[in-house]
């Protein structure tokens, strides 16, 4: 059983590793945490998770861009493929989960790719619809998954003509959901006139910008 | 804003006054360039594919829409994921409400075995070249500017690829990344050539359209090593063939980069369009000594805007940039949307008749 010290070090390890993109030194530094009897939660929230946090803020400071999110995510998917199958099924605080898709008419993923990557490394629960969802398909999803959140994006400025529509669909299913909307043509403004709860620019901060948002949908409705 | 309700009479036609920019002669006012393709086929009532399959009706809507609403220039022929079904993938003509260009169906590269397997496609056949040359002798015959819109090096690797492969590629498999930009370049150039040879040097202008190497990508380092060089071999390979000027469209968030664009010669004068992530301040200093400077409106807010709003941020470009040493062209920064109200695009034909006269 490794103490704090050695534990400390398996984790910044992991950490480094996920940062500088080096995929075989996360495989191996997740074995050794098992070996060593590190729990398998502890290191995907304190190792891996805790690295993509700084990856987005990398991004969000411009020093890391699509490339290097891609490699790092590729390292945290190598260490949570190991680490995850050890992880034991905890009570109380439940995970919680993000319904995603890009809307009919656009086929551009790459922003919806990196979103999806950030809240699986949060820890979030993510179900991706992929590229051209038509819009019914958002509600009926949200029928059957009930999502803490929805997130829809588009990324041409005639697929964002769709999202109104979409939130509408979703909100007629399901309208207590927290919906969050991005992509290159959008901003927070009309995010708002489209209908949505919250609106990210950027994905190294979208999961804080979740979280938040989520916070701000429960206290409207305390005061409704 | 309301109260005017023609428009002072042009002293040039759009021919001169685009003929007199490019020579660097005194033009009687600001040209209002464009980038429209979807908006014309809604503004003539074509399906938005027509712009892209049939060459004789996307030239003439675009004619008539250009006619109605003073737009400076003549029509084009082109689409930003050019490359991948002219390397033996496949595309998907818009068709649905939401759908604006063509966009990919499935690439022709996806694994590093197809990456190295990858040759030349025949330049006279492959994909959109035939109605891209059919367009070409349209431009001819009718006067006006002979354009070949192509991708930046740098796109048309992402759009043979799917552009994570690439960006994974560019860090891990440089050689492969290099293999596609090398093929791309090649394939740009048999292009330019081809045009060169059919219509002369002296009347062809390659459209460069660079979205995919912006700063919401990739970095300005791996900008300045992976796409930068191939960039400035075929801009080079290009004046030496005696293109006069070439049209870059550096889309999107390109800051980072502009140091490095600064570095290619585009021409005397080239044409410089940039997004609104772009100020025409910037663009002015990087690019204006050389070129003609074009932008900036932003297309979400052309769209989605009042006409105020438009009317406002025109004002502002024009007089930023109405003065930029080798001209300026006024434009929405990437392509006009087609569901724009046709009352805003309207109105940025007013601001220029407000603002953008020459004494």
């Amino acid at each position: 059983m490794a103490n704090e010290q050695r534990t400390r070090e398996i984790l910044n390890g992991l950490q480094d590793a996920v940062v500088s993109m080096d995929e075989n030194a996360v495989k191996e530094l997740s074995e050794m945490a098992l070996e060593e009897g590190i729990d398998a939660y502890y290191a995907v929230s304190e190792g891996l998770t805790k690295a993509m946090d700084r990856v987005g803020e990398l991004y969000s400071n411009k020093e890391y861009f699509v490339p290097e999110i891609l490699l790092a995510s590729d390292a945290l998917y190598a260490g949570l493929a190991i680490l995850q199958p050890h992880i034991k099924i905890r009570t109380g605080a439940e995970k919680k989960s993000l319904l995603l898709g890009v809307v009919e008419g656009d086929v551009h993923d790459i922003g919806k790719n990196l979103v999806k990557i950030m809240f699986e490394a949060a820890g979030w629960d993510v179900r991706d619809l992929g590229v051209d969802v038509k819009l019914s398909i958002f509600g009926e999803e949200q029928a059957k998954k009930k999502a803490d959140i929805v997130g829809i994006s588009a990324l041409m400025t005639t697929s964002m003509l769709a999202i109104p529509k979409a939130i509408e669909l979703v909100k007629a299913k399901d309208p207590d959901v927290a919906i969050l909307v991005g992509g290159a043509p959008l901003n927070r403004e009309l995010a708002s006139r489209y209908g949505a709860d919250g609106y990210a620019n950027c994905a190294g901060e979208v999961v804080k910008e979740a979280q938040a948002m989520i916070e701000r949908v429960k206290n409207i409705k305390k005061v409704l | 804003m309301l109260e005017k309700r023609i428009f002072k009479p042009d002293r040039m036609t759009w021919k001169e006054r685009w003929h007199g920019i490019l020579s660097s002669e005194k033009i009687d006012r600001i040209p209002m360039h464009h980038f429209i393709l979807g908006f014309c086929a809604k503004n003539v009532g074509y399906p938005i594919a027509t712009m892209y399959k049939d060459p004789e009706k996307s030239f003439q809507a675009q004619l008539q829409t250009l006619e109605q609403y003073g737009f400076d220039g003549g029509p084009n022929y082109g689409y930003a994921s050019f490359g991948g079904w002219e390397f033996g993938g496949e595309i998907k003509f818009p068709v649905g409400d939401f759908e604006q260009a063509p966009s990919h169906a499935s690439f022709p590269v996806r694994t590093k075995e197809d990456a190295q397997k990858l040759v030349l496609p025949n330049i006279f056949k492959a994909g959109s070249v035939l109605n891209a040359m059919a367009f070409s002798k349209l431009q001819e015959k009718y006067g006006t500017p002979i354009s070949l819109v192509i991708g930046g090096n740098f796109t048309i690797a992402g759009n043979i690829c799917p552009v994570e492969t690439l960006c994974r590629w560019t860090l891990r498999e440089p050689e492969l990344a290099h293999r596609l930009l090398r093929l791309a370049t090649d394939f740009s150039l048999l292009l330019v050539r081809y045009w060169v040879d059919t219509f002369g040097a002296e009347r062809v202008i390659p459209n460069i359209w660079e979205p995919l190497s912006s700063n919401d990508v990739i970095s300005p380092k791996q900008f300045e090593k992976v796409a930068l060089p191939y960039l400035k071999e075929a801009g080079e390979k290009m004046l030496a063939m005696g293109i006069k000027h070439i049209f870059y469209h550096i889309c999107g968030e390109q800051n980072l980069n502009l140091p490095y664009w600064a570095q290619l010669r585009m021409g005397n004068p080239g044409l410089v369009s940039v997004g609104n992530q772009v100020d025409l301040s910037s663009a002015i200093n990087y690019f204006g000594d050389n070129n003609i400077i074009i932008g900036n409106i932003e297309p979400s807010l052309i769209q989605n805007g009042t006409p105020q709003q438009v009317y406002e941020e025109c004002r502002k470009a024009i007089e930023k940039a109405k003065y930029a040493p080798r001209g300026f062209m006024l434009m929405s920064g990437c392509e006009l949307p087609p569901m724009t109200p046709p009352y805003n695009v309207y109105i940025m034909r007013k601001a220029i008749d407000d603002f953008g006269w020459y004494e």
